[in-house]
């Protein structure tokens, strides 16, 4: 059986909003393994985002643990815990996080500067997947200068071009229209299906988890339920243990 | 390398024009005061260097110590039978005094007010290198001149001294006096001694009887081989026993000509200072203007740093990408400031040279541009440490949710 790539551990986030300490997310164990297609869904304010930001290392909890690749985070310092995330988790966000005064070229490289991958490697590296993502002939064009949809698949190029095992998305559709928002969608079940990334995404939107072949669902920041999707065909078919906390 | 880096740090530079240049010229105003300022001070340190080595260390001077120019002070003067004692002093290889008066020239309808300096025609050789000047045009004065003058440098020019400019041969009234211009002096550099009036012992003494054996001042030549340091010792010494003066009160002093120039170069390099420290408020002032403009910069891209740490940066990158950027900023300002302080400098030297300085002028050697310009970039860099340092600390998590 295969090790979790991320693994959450009786991980609990609580802010403090004033005298108030808010728990957005409380006791959550996830076990996300690779080469799954992983959508996380809830109703806003159901600790999505929080969720998403522990999965993809952004954020440390509160209690608990999370394990990157068997390594506790929480244990890491904050520069180290930046290269291995550059390494290991490619981010998508909702509204594309584009650095504007970067080209799309620019934007793309950019990973890859923290990485300390060589100048021209950084190049041709960046223009294989803008090609990839179907913008070859847009490498020179500002953020600006793209349409949304556009912009989207820059952010899926920066997203790849570390050769990431694992692709984060945060309502990858939310900003797009519903054509585009299925190309989308598309084009990360082939990176699911074709190139093996485990891709985890976390939306709203009940209609994208037909994509999925795992879903977990969120309420009042506890995982509620999480299903294993019986009409997607997972590329790495595992046994999975989801623990559910109503 | 940090190509890249450094790539989004002037695109954002640029991004921000109006902001980049207002910073930019808060610290080319301060670089600009620094460059000029010491550029003129080499120059002077470096005319002043000239002049010691023209002169030699064997040259001394026997003044008065009070506060009037020199050769100026009535209370004090130096007799013939002084120098006389003074050449005796085992070192000394010669003395001449020298006699100071001021004199109304008059040349046609024109008046003019100077000094005017006799000379030994016997020392004129001595008196030539020891004043680091010779007459240019004409001759020397010589022994029987008694109605021929030797003028300064600036006689010869139009509107300087008289509206038209003198010629030899040509004829000038001196208190009354006719003479006639037998040379004129090549160009000292300052309009005091370019305005100088040269008479002979002889012509000085009938003109001025009260003067008679009491000069204003002597020069001195030590023997080869004499340390003119210990010989000034000397001789202040024995001729403070000769003429009855206490330790500490003596009314002159002796000092070598090396010593005399490092006196003034100190007193120039005291000026340059303060001034210096004064622009140096500006740079002050430029620094914070630097560290304002990054910390806006920094919350204005609070977001972006946020991107950056989500997508692997470490916290040396993003502090890299500030200080870089702030060090840029200071460099512009650096490269700019010594471009105007060089054209500023340029100016006010063609000016000081129009006015009869033209020994007061600036020199620019390649160590004070780069000096300045790396100047600039340390003071920018470190401007930008602190934003640079709240830019770092950033939690990805917090500086993503920044809208």
């Amino acid at each position: 059986m295969a090790h979790p790539i991320i693994r959450l551990k009786d991980v609990c986030k609580t802010y403090q909003m004033g005298e108030v300490n808010v728990m957005a997310v409380c006791n959550a164990n996830l076990d996300i393994y690779p080469g799954e297609f992983l959508v996380i869904e809830g109703p806003s304010g159901s600790g999505k985002s929080t969720m998403m930001n522990m999965v993809g290392c952004l954020d440390i909890p509160t209690e608990g643990h999370i394990f990157l690749n068997g390594d506790d985070i929480s244990e890491m310092d904050e520069s180290d815990l930046a290269q291995i995330r550059g390494q290991t988790i490619g981010f998508i966000f909702q509204n594309f996080n584009l650095i504007a005064t970067l080209t799309a070229l620019e934007n793309v490289m950019l990973p890859m500067t923290f990485q300390d991958v060589p100048h021209e490697e950084r190049i041709v590296k960046a223009r294989e997947v803008l090609e990839l993502v179907g913008l070859g002939d847009r490498i020179g064009h500002k953020p600006t200068e793209l349409s949304g949809g556009q912009q989207q698949r820059v952010a899926i190029a920066r997203s790849l071009v570390n050769d990431p095992d694992v692709i984060l998305a945060d309502e990858p559709t939310g900003n797009l229209d519903s054509k585009t928002g299925i190309n989308v969608m598309e084009f990360m079940k082939k990176l699911n299906r074709e190139k093996h990334k485990t891709i985890i995404m976390v939306t709203h939107d009940q209609n994208l988890a037909k994509y999925a072949d795992r879903v977990v669902y969120l309420k009042d920041g506890a995982i509620v339920k999480d299903t294993k999707n019986n009409h997607a065909h997972s590329s790495n078919p595992t046994s999975r243990r989801g623990e559910s906390h109503a | 390398m940090r190509a890249d880096e450094m790539r989004y740090s002037l695109q954002n530079l640029v991004h921000r024009k109006t902001r980049s240049f207002l910073t930019v010229l808060s610290i080319l105003i301060g670089v600009m005061a620094i460059y000029a300022l010491i550029s003129f001070g080499l120059g002077i340190n470096n005319y002043v260097n000239t002049l010691a080595d023209e002169a030699g260390a064997s040259m001394l001077f026997l003044m008065s110590k009070g506060a009037a120019a020199p050769g100026m002070d009535t209370n004090f003067y130096v007799t013939g039978a002084d120098l006389d004692f003074v050449e005796r002093i085992n070192g000394v290889s010669q003395a001449t005094g020298m006699y100071m008066g001021v004199g109304e020239i008059v040349s046609g309808k024109e008046k003019a007010y100077n000094f005017i300096a006799g000379l030994d025609p016997d020392s004129i050789d001595f008196i030539d290198r020891a004043m680091t000047v010779k007459v240019d045009k004409g001759r020397n004065l010589e022994d029987g001149d008694m109605n021929n003058v030797v003028l300064g440098y600036n006689y010869l020019l139009d509107d300087k001294i008289f509206k038209r400019g003198l010629r030899l041969g040509e004829r000038v009234e001196i208190n009354g006096e006719p003479f006639s211009i037998v040379g004129f002096y090549e160009e000292v550099g300052n309009p005091q001694d370019d305005g100088n009036v040269y008479l002979s012992f002889d012509m000085f003494e009938s003109m001025f009887p009260d003067k008679a054996d009491k000069f204003g001042y002597a020069l001195i030549e030590a023997d080869k081989g004499t340390d003119p340091e210990g010989l000034a010792k000397t001789i202040e010494d024995k001729l403070r026993k000769r003429r009855g003066e206490d330790v500490g009160k003596e009314s002159f002093y002796v000092q070598t000509y090396a010593d005399l120039l490092e006196t003034f170069g100190t007193v120039i390099d005291v000026i340059v200072g303060m001034l210096i420290l004064i622009a140096l408020i500006s740079v002050v002032v430029a620094s914070v203007n630097i560290m304002n403009t990054m910390y806006t910069a920094v919350l204005e891209r609070t977001k972006e740093i946020g991107i950056m740490k989500a997508i692997g940066a470490r916290n040396e990158d993003i502090l890299f990408i500030f200080i870089f950027e702030a060090g840029v900023l200071g460099m512009i300002g650096g490269v700019l400031g010594v471009l105007s302080g060089y054209l500023v400098s340029s100016a006010a030297g063609a000016i000081a040279a129009a006015v009869g300085y033209s020994a007061l002028q600036p020199i620019f050697p390649w160590y004070l541009s780069a000096g300045c310009i790396l100047f600039a970039f340390v003071v920018g860099a470190g401007s930008g440490v602190l934003p640079a340092m709240q830019a770092s600390r950033q939690q990805p998590v917090d500086a993503l949710r920044y809208e």
